[in-house]
């Protein structure tokens, strides 16, 4: 471990998120400031500096993420306005040049004194609370993005025009909660599936709420929270599998349920949970039974509901299975080993192939909060961080076991003469 | 390399004791990993469960963010050693797959055999050249200590010498090489000692003169050996000087199996060497025991040892090291040498395992338990051990064993990885800490299979491209290896390309391709954008960048720099067309920017007569897209109102009427937006608003026109022919 950089104060208030572009040659932080910067690597000094900086909401920014640079540089930011924000770098500079597509009217940004060259290209308002996290799909599925808000709703919104990315259209809306498992018959479904449907953004509640009485099976699995609730916990967290194979599949996790969802949401068909990662005992063997929606009995329910704040899908790099990794409230990183169903030739009349989960590691480390886990590009080292105010790597030994490899403080060293000369060590290296 | 576990950052968040502070001011810890490196940002996180508006403690003002890398990035002679033993590295891969294609047991080919001992070699020598450079060269600072490549030089030649001896030379004894490997890493005694001791009249009064003597011994250094013993001869006792001449022919003549044509003939020898040590023996047991010490040692004991050590005792010789203070190593490679002079190597780790147990290796150095790990021949644990020394170490010691059948071959069931996979991809992950290494870093990873390839396209596909040049300058010591030259646009992407290539990974090319064309898109370098998108098969794309050309036309004040931008990219669409792949749609979308770009540049030519054809035709050959059309119409006004000469014939005005009567029909039945988006859009760049208008005077120039036409009457005869001539 060496310390490589650091910027001094990146915002006038807390920093909530930071994203590194495609390439991890910029970055773009946001804050409870309402603000987003982007920064530039000078990476003859491996200094950052702030190329754009914008007032981008009416409230905290709680999460960015930058789309895959074949629709260009564009950075979508999820707020606690509840609205989520695209954003396209223009390369237009001069003020007469600034609009680029006709039918929505470009907002030129600007920051205090420093005019910006991102420009607002669309607002997505259907979220009924704070949005908490915002992801853009594998770009093999298209300019699509993912959105998760404390309403408990997962949306999907794919743009129709990416040449001008100003209509988005909300192909999914689902609330996390109450989605029926894919044990329901899918027959059922097709009647109330009507995935492009964007005027009323209700239908996708009450649709799944239908489907859940008809279909007698499905009970959430913790009772519904009121709305005056629903900032405490709802929609937290939301990952996208990264592999075309599968087609378009979510990791999502909302509630206190300490479980995480993960929700197929093809475009021909009405999602559905392909599997829940219930880390009880009860739970474990729900899932390998395949019968998630299946009435949960009274041993089900966790002594202490807990929120799963932070999952993430690793890139799966030509292995077998996937890794997804979460990280809660309980103060646990847990690491799922999960296969997906077995492709057998006669798929239909057999009844649906099941996705199957395993813990593979379970660390207690952090004895507090884990806020955030992410993955490296290669899938192979897992990064947690926690309210204990570390952030600690993960890595898998050559048995495939998963075991500490460092970590990182911010609080003084005992020794911090010691920190001092990491740093100059580092910067007078060239 | 030795990177500490724990890290803590500078400067620190909190006070010592202080991270109760944290939560109690709202704050956590996030961290996010780069794609460029093994980097991590980490940073003061806002606690976002009561947000917002609920009361927050005031947050402090500092909002720092920390970069911190999880290798140590490798540079200058680190650099050139992990470039210059990656050829080696490719020498064996290459190897393995030609044996592979020709369906050669390595194992049993003798060329094979020695091409794989010649490599190892060279991994041998090369570490040992870069430990003499680095002691040579002491400059500045350096990375790693130089001390550092001669534990990769020990480790790397015991390996070759346990594991990779010459070929047909497998069952031979081994002590010989290993008495010889000792001595060149482990220099026991001194030369310092020897230097000392020379320069003494007497040396055999020094307290260091017996543990010289019987050191040398061990080690087989007979002549520092034979030359003291030969001081002895003017020592005090009756004895001494004579059994001291007797000796050193014995010294001189120990066997040396290298001097035998057969080992038959080196064990003959050495028996008949041993009767002789016998003879001393019996000798040395006839000194009286008045005479077997002088005024400073027990002169008889010290020689007792020696002799003891010659005859071949083993308790003798563990005894002898253990009062020098030498180590396992010693032993075991004493005993190779005296004790059991035919040890072959599959023997060496039933005596390794008896001697550690009273002689433990040291658990805090790493080299020592990697040669512990090599003499008790257990490639596992030494892979272990090496590649916490260094990944590098661990990652080609682990690609040597593998065809030598020293570690399984099969995949771990859990992680579908091979001992050898693991281990090699665990050094390309250290390499991907720095990104310019990229090209090193993927070598190594598509070396290992499908996973291994997998996770070469994820390094592939974030290298940067680096298509625009920003204010920075990208140059640097640190950063030499792959930065274009200013104006060399497509360096990177090129060399991705050819790797892409090289490896068969043609969807990543693609993908790379992709993003390069959207990038040049951003940089209106349409020519590039098109040709990058048609390498990538990407029609879509390819529509795309058309759609963002025709945009320059709408929002540009004029035509002018749109009709540039077109005759940019005129040349590839000849290109297209000739390429079978190429999707109809998108190139039609191309022919009519193109057409559409002719016709403007016949207007600024004031060649209206064309320009009036052009517009025709474009409607007549169906190349305009409906969204167009009112564009098109617009733009007839000025041609219809052209007061010189009609321009069009009264056939031609017809297509245009048709043309603006099914808009103006559509635009009745509500679907308006299909025909007249563009204009629409052409008219808010230029602060105009309403398109209805400007067809109502499209419609009334045509219906001028028509009437020109019938008081002219012979109007469009002329252009008539030329239409008629055209079809």
């Amino acid at each position: 471990m060496i310390q490589t950089g650091l910027i001094q104060s990146a915002h006038d208030d807390l920093v909530t998120d930071i994203s590194y572009d495609f390439y991890g040659l910029r970055l773009a932080t946001c804050s409870l400031d309402q603000r987003i910067k982007v920064w530039q690597l000078d990476e003859s000094n491996g200094t950052w500096s702030v190329e754009d900086e914008w007032k981008a909401h009416d409230a905290a920014v709680s999460r960015l993420s930058w789309a895959h640079p074949e629709f260009g540089t564009i950075l979508a930011s999820a707020s606690f306005d509840r609205t989520v924000k695209i954003w396209e770098q223009t390369s237009f500079v001069s003020a007469g040049d600034v609009q680029l597509n006709g039918s929505t009217p470009v907002q030129q940004v600007s920051g205090s004194g420093s005019s910006s060259r991102w420009a607002e290209r669309a607002v997505l308002v259907d979220a009924r609370g704070t949005v908490r996290a915002v992801e853009f799909a594998p770009h093999h599925f298209g300019l699509k993005l993912a959105t998760i808000s404390s309403d408990n709703q997962l949306r999907i919104y794919e743009c129709l025009e990416q040449s001008s990315l100003a209509t988005w259209q909300l192909s999914e809306e689902v609330d996390v909660t109450t989605l029926p498992s894919m044990s329901s018959p899918s027959s059922h479904s097709v009647a109330f599936a009507t995935p492009t449907q964007t005027s009323a953004t209700l239908d996708g509640a009450s649709a799944s709420l239908v489907a859940q009485a008809l279909q007698q099976s499905q009970v959430p699995f913790q009772p519904r929270p009121g709305m005056g609730n629903r900032e405490a916990d709802g929609g937290w967290c939301i990952s996208w599998c990264k592999e075309r194979y599968w087609g378009e599949v979510v990791a999502a996790g909302c509630g206190i349920s300490g479980t995480i969802k993960v929700i197929q949401v093809s475009p021909s068909r009405r999602p559905t949970t392909l599997l829940t990662l219930d880390p009880t005992p009860t739970g474990a063997l729900r899932l390998t039974e395949g019968s998630v929606g299946a009435a949960p009995s009274s041993e089900n329910e966790a002594p202490t509901p807990y929120a799963i704040t932070s999952v993430a899908w690793a890139p799966s790099c030509g292995r077998s299975y996937h890794l997804i990794a979460t990280g809660g409230r309980d103060g646990h990183v847990r690491i799922w080993r999960v296969k997906p169903a077995e492709d057998t030739d006669d798929t239909e009349g057999e009844g649906e192939p099941k996705w199957t989960g395993t813990i593979v590691a379970d660390f207690d480390h952090h004895k507090s909060a884990v806020g955030r886990v992410e993955w490296n590009i290669t899938g192979t080292v897992l990064s947690s961080a926690g309210n204990d105010g570390r952030v600690r790597l993960w890595k898998a030994t050559i048995g495939n076991v998963w075991r500490p490899a460092g970590s990182i403080g911010v609080e003084q060293s005992e020794d911090s003469p010691d920190a001092d000369a990491t740093m100059e060590d580092n910067t007078g290296a060239d | 390399m030795h990177a500490s576990d724990h890290l803590s950052v500078a400067p620190p968040l909190v006070e010592l004791g202080g991270l109760s502070d944290l939560s109690k001011s709202g704050r956590t810890i996030h961290a996010t990993a780069s794609p460029l490196n093994e980097t991590y940002a980490v940073f003061a996180a806002s606690l976002l469960d009561n947000l917002p508006g609920k009361q927050r403690h005031a947050s402090p003002d500092d909002q720092p963010i920390y970069f911190v890398s999880s290798e140590a990035l490798p540079l200058s002679e680190r650099r050139l050693f992990i470039g210059d033993t990656s050829i080696i590295f490719a020498a064996l891969q290459n190897l393995v797959k030609t044996a592979k294609d020709n369906g050669l047991d390595l194992l049993q080919d003798e060329g094979s055999q020695r091409v794989i001992r010649k490599l190892a070699l060279d991994y041998v020598n090369f570490s040992k050249e870069c430990w003499i450079h680095i002691t040579q060269t002491d400059l500045k600072p350096r990375q790693v200590p130089g001390d550092h490549y001669r534990i990769l030089y020990t480790c790397l030649s015991l390996f070759a010498i346990l594991y990779v001896p010459e070929y047909g030379l497998e069952n031979a004894p081994v002590g010989d090489d290993l008495v010889e490997w000792l001595n060149v890493h482990f220099i026991e005694p001194s030369t310092e000692e020897g230097d000392h001791l020379s320069s003494l009249e007497r040396p055999w009064e020094d307290e260091t003169f017996w543990p010289y003597l019987t050191r040398a011994t061990l080690r087989g250094l007979s002549k520092a050996v034979t030359f003291f013993l030969g001081t002895l001869s003017v020592h005090p006792s009756e004895n001494l000087p004579r059994l001291s001449q007797s000796i050193i022919p014995l010294l001189n003549s120990q066997p040396k199996l290298q001097a035998y044509e057969t080992e038959r003939e080196f064990a003959y020898a050495s028996h008949r060497w041993k009767e002789k040590v016998k003879a001393l023996r019996i000798e040395l047991d006839d000194v009286p025991v008045s005479d077997r010490h002088d005024d400073f040692e027990d002169w008889w004991d010290r020689f007792s040892d020696i002799v003891g050590i010659l005859e071949g005792r083993g308790e003798v010789v563990q005894k002898a090291c253990e009062e020098l203070g030498a180590d396992w190593k010693e032993v075991c490679v004493a005993w190779a040498v005296f004790v059991d002079t035919r040890l072959r190597r599959q023997d060496l780790p039933d005596i390794v395992a008896q001697v550690l147990e009273d002689m433990p290796p040291d658990p805090t150095n790493l080299e020592d338990m990697v040669h512990a790990a090599l003499f008790t021949g257990d490639p596992l644990k030494a892979l272990d051990h090496a590649a916490k020394l260094d990944p590098w170490l661990g990652a080609h010691l682990a690609d040597i064993m593998e065809p030598l059948a020293l570690v399984e071959r099969d995949a771990n069931e859990e992680s579908g990885l091979t001992i050898r996979d693991f281990y090699v991809l665990s050094y390309a992950q250290y390499l991907h800490a720095d990104p310019a290494l990229w090209r090193i870093t993927v070598a190594y990873m598509f070396s290992c299979g499908k996973i291994g390839a997998r996770t070469a396209d994820e390094v592939l596909l974030h290298v940067p491209l680096r298509l625009y040049s920003s204010g920075s300058s990208i140059t640097s010591e640190s950063n030499t290896d792959g930065v274009p030259e200013k104006g060399d646009l497509a360096g990177i992407v090129k060399d991705v390309n050819a790797t892409c290539h090289e490896y068969q990974r043609e969807g990543i090319r693609r993908t790379v391709c992709r993003i390069a064309a959207q990038t040049f898109v951003q940089k209106k370098e349409f020519g590039l954008a098109l040709s990058y998108c048609s390498s990538a098969e990407d029609w879509a794309g390819l529509g795309r960048v058309v759609d963002r050309i025709l945009q320059e036309y709408i929002h540009a004040a004029g035509p002018e720099q749109y009709t540039r931008y077109v005759f940019g990219i005129a040349p590839s669409l000849q290109a297209f067309r000739t390429n079978p792949g190429a999707q109809g749609v998108f190139i039609h979308r191309l022919m009519f920017a193109v057409r559409y770009a002719e016709f403007h540049q016949r207007l600024a030519n004031g060649d209206f007569q064309d320009a009036a054809w052009d517009l025709v035709t474009m409607f007549q050959d169906d190349i305009a897209p409906k969204s167009w059309w009112g564009v098109l119409l617009c733009d007839a006004v000025q041609l219809l109102q052209y007061e010189p000469t009609p321009l069009f014939s009264y056939v031609s005005a017809c297509v245009l009427l048709h043309r603006l009567d099914e808009v103006c029909t559509r635009t009745m039945q509500g679907s308006g937006e299909d025909y007249l988006r563009i204009l629409e859009m052409k008219l808010q760049a230029g602060g105009r608003h309403d398109t209805q208008q400007q067809l109502q005077l499209a419609r009334l120039a045509l219906a001028k026109y028509f009437a020109r036409c019938t008081m002219v009457g012979t109007g469009g005869t002329l252009i008539n022919r030329r239409v008629g001539s055209a079809v």
